[in-house]
């Protein structure tokens, strides 16, 4: 309560000062002060149920790759092991000289750790180590002998809540992923054409709010002249990491301050590059990658702040589109889409077909971008077309993305047709904290206020986060942006070849070969970076 | 698997070695060591070139030859490649390199057997008459069978990703040999090399549909001995 109130005397000074600001208005209806405010409140994770998880420690790769395979030799097994070392262990008080010359001769004793129990055996490079350790354990007085097996850690990340709730990292095998790219996309900009992000402060200043009828059915109150607070969710831009935030823009309010009312945006946003192995919150795919937050959605905020609705529609979509693809994006997500008719294919400028949507999508390849487009969440509503998903079907290098749940199983909602290419996690939703994606957004608390009874209706505010579950293919396909990210910064430039083997690497799931559920299967975000060998 | 190749390879090796008992008693056999240097053409041609950016490679090693009679040969041989590239993927018929190490290593040990076109000079009718030098150049045909043993190791490797394979295979070779010096001669030839059931079940072979790690050499031997 003291932090609400320190909040609250921060802004009325902050407006104070601000008269002397430039105030950023563009079109929006209301006065944006940026920059004004205070860091976000972090309410944690919404549930309140904290599972704190066994952490992980992660290892850094100690040699180059190209070095460590020259170094080391396959075992019988398949293992590979150091070569030109030997671990024995001696039994005591036995003359480990005649082990050595009579069962490994030319090997020599290296000097002995302290706090070892064992010795290591120096051998020749080329001499085959586990047939020496066989012939020492044949022994009696050696106790074991082993070759130097190379161990590979897989990259854990340490964040608070990623063993607890991010069942959907390990599904894509992430971990294996991450081991081959530390980096995680660092050279590769992600375009989110959504509600926009909370990567910035600011304040909005005589914000009227209209009146409404709720889905309750009653009437809520317009609120005049509201004061609404802003914040960036610490966990996509904290510390140095606002650096990574590109080229934002609002195509909603035609200024340079995408700022998130919904929470959506900044949502798929954490998927895609939340900050990673610092310990705190949850982990993101391509955790290092460039944001270009781009609001091209308005949700309900948007409409009561006073939005005309001219200004929200598929031209901002589109717009959003290109601008990303002129600006150095090389991957778009797009979890937001539509329904339409099935048969844009065959007449793409007909009737409810997204054809402005469309061009701009083939304008984006054509400079280099890939991009992720949500399948759509009304199976249940009567499996209609998705027009965005339709369309990536048509265009080699946009992909449409299905949901699964935990299971791996086809998630109730994802809707389902033959323009379905991929799938990725989206959570199954229901009541268990397994049936979400989870990321920090707003708090629900504080910015859907419009579920609130009328008699404890506020207005919003976005400065207050936590970690929240979604389910959605809204969910589902930033996993796939992140993971095309990575492969990008893997040298793969070509939209049409990303998604080939986006295709090519997933795991099949349903029916055999492509189906309607899955398209061709959940990305295998590991098995996409690590390609192929010539025989596996 | 092993076992049997090494059985194989050794019945093979008698059989050739047994010359018939009249050839025996008038046999002369000469030992000779040689190195060889293989330029392949590698039949998986888009797997190696996705791999490695090309389909040519070089293997090179040694080996021993027993002549007999100066007409037949039988030639073991060990050589290698090794060489390390990138793992790679096909997208659009094309193939991308992903930059992550990849070393493949190829062992065949190989043994063939022949015939050698050596030309006897004919003993001059008349007794002052100098006995004409033997013909420096020999040309041969022969074919064999080799054991084909393939490594294949990644970084970033998990268990069961790096690979190990060893597989029977068959040579047809030809060539000239040249005799430079009494105990010294180079050979040039071209050799076919068929290795199934190693490529073509995973990979970037089998989505090339290529199933034959062998390949057409040229090959080069310089020979020390008779």
């Amino acid at each position: 309560m003291r932090r609400i109130v320190a909040l609250f005397f921060v802004i009325a000074v902050g407006i104070g000062a601000a008269l002397t600001l430039e105030a950023q208005s563009g079109a929006a209806p209301y006065e944006i002060v940026a920059g004004l405010g205070l860091p976000a409140v972090d309410r944690g994770v919404l549930t309140g149920v904290y599972h704190q998880p066994t952490h992980a420690a992660s290892m850094a790769r100690s040699a180059a790759a190209g070095i460590r395979a020259e170094q080391t030799r396959l075992g019988r097994a398949g293992t590979p092991y150091t070569r030109g070392k030997l671990i024995v262990k001696f039994r005591s008080g036995s003359d480990a000289s005649n082990a050595i010359a009579t069962s490994a001769p030319g090997a020599t004793v290296m000097p002995r750790s302290t706090y070892a129990n064992f010795d290591v055996l120096s051998i020749d490079p080329n001499a085959d180590a586990e047939a020496i350790a066989d012939a020492l354990n044949a022994r009696p007085d050696v106790e074991y002998a082993q070759a130097s097996y190379v161990a590979h850690a897989l990259f854990v990340p340490n964040d608070a809540l990623y063993k607890a709730y991010q069942w959907n990292l390990p599904l894509i095998n992430m971990e294996g992923a991450w081991d081959i790219q530390r980096d995680a996309g660092s050279t590769i900009t992600v375009a989110v054409v959504d509600t926009g992000v909370a990567y910035t402060s600011a304040t909005l200043r005589g914000v009227n709010i209209a009146t409404f009828i709720g889905d309750n059915g009653s009437r809520y109150p317009a609120i005049p002249n509201a004061t609404i607070p802003l914040a960036a969710a610490p966990q996509l831009v904290g510390g140095t990491a606002i650096s990574r935030i590109v080229a934002p823009h609002d195509f909603v309010n035609d200024n340079n301050t995408p700022y998130d009312l919904d929470g959506h945006g900044t949502h798929v946003s954490g998927t895609i590059g939340q900050l990673t192995n610092d310990g705190i919150g949850t982990a993101g795919v391509a955790f290092n990658v460039k944001l270009m937050p781009l609001k091209a959605d308005c949700e309900q905020w948007d409409i009561l702040f006073g939005t005309p609705l001219s200004r929200c529609g598929e031209d901002r979509i589109a717009l959003a589109i290109r601008y990303a693809a002129d600006n150095g994006a090389k991957v778009i997500n797009m979890s937001l889409g539509r329904t339409g008719p099935a048969a844009c294919a065959q007449n793409p400028s007909g009737v409810g077909c997204a054809r402005v949507v469309e061009d701009a999508m083939r304008y984006a390849v054509s400079k280099g971008v890939f991009i992720a487009v949500a399948a759509g969440n009304e199976f249940e509503d009567g499996n209609p077309t998705s027009a965005y998903a339709e369309i990536a079907s048509r265009i080699p290098g946009v992909v449409s993305v299905a949901a699964v749940d935990i299971t791996k199983a086809h998630a109730r909602y994802s809707t389902a047709g033959p323009y379905v290419e991929l799938a990725a996690p989206g959570g199954g939703g229901g009541s268990a904290e397994s049936g979400f994606v989870w990321q920090q957004t707003y708090s629900l608390d504080f910015s859907q206020t419009f579920d609130l009874p009328v008699a404890r209706y506020p207005a919003p505010r976005f400065d207050v986060l936590e970690y929240v579950g979604y389910a959605g293919t809204s969910m589902a396909s930033p996993h796939v942006a992140g993971v095309a990210a990575m492969l990008m910064q893997q040298g793969i430039t070509d939209p049409a070849v990303v998604e080939a083997a986006l295709e090519r690497f997933a795991i099949d799931l349903g029916d055999k070969g492509r189906d309607n559920f899955f398209g061709f299967g959940m990305v295998d975000a590991r098995a996409t970076l690590y390609g192929l060998g010539l025989t596996r | 698997m092993k076992s049997r190749a090494a059985a194989l390879l050794l019945t093979l090796a008698g059989l050739a070695w047994a010359a018939p008992a009249a050839a025996q008693a008038q046999a002369g056999y000469s030992l000779r060591v040689f190195g060889l240097f293989n330029e392949e053409q590698f039949l998986a041609k888009d797997t190696f070139k996705a791999i490695f950016g090309q389909a040519t490679q070089m293997l090179w090693g040694g080996g021993i030859s027993v002549v007999q009679d100066e007409q037949y040969y039988l030639d073991l041989s060990v050589s290698r490649f090794r060489k390390t590239g990138q793992r790679a993927f096909f997208g659009n018929g094309q193939a991308f390199p992903l930059g992550i190490p990849l070393t493949a290593t190829l062992t065949p040990f190989e043994m063939t057997g022949g015939y050698r076109f050596h030309t006897r000079p004919k003993r001059p009718t008349r007794l002052s008459a100098r006995l004409p030098p033997p013909s420096r150049l020999v040309p041969y045909f022969g074919a064999g069978v080799g054991l084909y043993r393939y490594q294949e190791t990644s970084a970033f490797a998990q268990a069961g990703d790096d690979v190990t394979k060893q597989h029977i295979g068959f040579i047809v070779e030809g060539g000239l040999e040249v005799r430079l010096a009494k105990w010294i001669g180079i050979a040039a030839g071209a050799n076919y090399t068929h290795v199934p059931g190693i490529l073509g079940t995973g990979g970037v072979s089998q989505d090339a549909g290529e199933g034959d790690l062998g390949g057409i050499s040229g090959r080069f031997r310089l020979l020390i001995g008779k």
